[in-house]
């Protein structure tokens, strides 16, 4: 069984979630075997977490990532290590906010469709890992 | 990402982009919503048809268009979500207030 590890450093600005799409896209042609709902979930917890760390950081003149993303027969997990302030981002248990609210859902979202979202500091660096077991009967 | 509208009747208007719904775009479908509603088009259908992939940022965007469309006495609605875009609203629950629809036609049949 093949394991695959792929690596992004981005730094935003200039670069965006868009960024992180791209690299995502090179993770799931390396991963075939990973199903479309799989990628789905996982790709929209992903870009839920970088949106976040981009947005909180935009006030501290920006802010640089490494992303790396693991897809094994277990499933897939990603961490995402940011240089940014501590604090920035609380990570609790969140409820989704009302139909018409415009903003906080992000955080909701992730854990709707991860099995783990985990935070730590470490070195000066803010480091999120998000994990999704495979859906059972996925190839 | 740019937004092209086309108009339909006397109020209707529809809003259409090709790419990613997310932080970077979402401020220009605001802007796009805003300007038709103002410009007298309330009835607002955004087609997602070429919408992949929406993140809540993006999906902030639309529940912004819909109160910028409800404030003038008009509504906006959504045509052909992809799957992806689609388990975003249902996650949310903003299915609930933004069910979709096939078609422009059939968005504003009533």
């Amino acid at each position: 069984m093949t394991e695959e590890r792929q690596n992004l450093v981005f730094s935003a600005p200039p670069d965006d979630v868009d960024a992180v799409h791209e690299f995502l896209e090179t993770v799931w042609e390396a991963n075939p075997g990973v199903s479309e709902f799989d990628r789905m979930a996982f790709e929209t917890a992903l870009i839920e977490l970088a949106s976040n760390v981009i947005q909180h950081a935009a006030g501290e003149g920006g802010v640089t990532c490494v992303l790396t993303v693991d897809a094994d027969e277990n499933g897939l997990s990603a961490s995402l290590a940011d240089t940014a302030d501590a604090g920035g981002i609380v990570l609790m248990d969140r409820s989704m906010p009302d139909e018409l609210s415009e903003s906080g859902r992000g955080i909701a979202l992730i854990q709707a469709l991860v099995d783990d979202l985990r935070y730590e500091r470490v070195d000066e660096r803010n480091v999120w890992s998000i994990s999704r077991a495979r859906e059972s009967g996925g190839s | 990402m740019e937004f092209q509208t086309e108009s339909i009747g006397d109020d209707i208007v529809v809003i259409r982009g090709d790419g990613r719904l997310n932080m970077v775009s979402g401020p220009a479908l605001r802007e796009a919503v805003k300007r038709s509603v103002e410009a007298g088009r309330a009835r607002v259908v955004v087609d997602l048809s070429r919408i992949p992939f929406m993140d809540s940022s993006g999906l902030g965007a639309l529940i912004a268009g819909l109160k910028t469309a409800r404030e003038k006495g008009g509504d906006l609605r959504i045509v052909r979500p992809s799957t992806q875009v689609s388990m975003v609203l249902k996650l949310s629950n903003v299915d609930r207030i933004l069910p979709a629809f096939d078609s422009t036609e059939e968005a504003y049949r009533d």
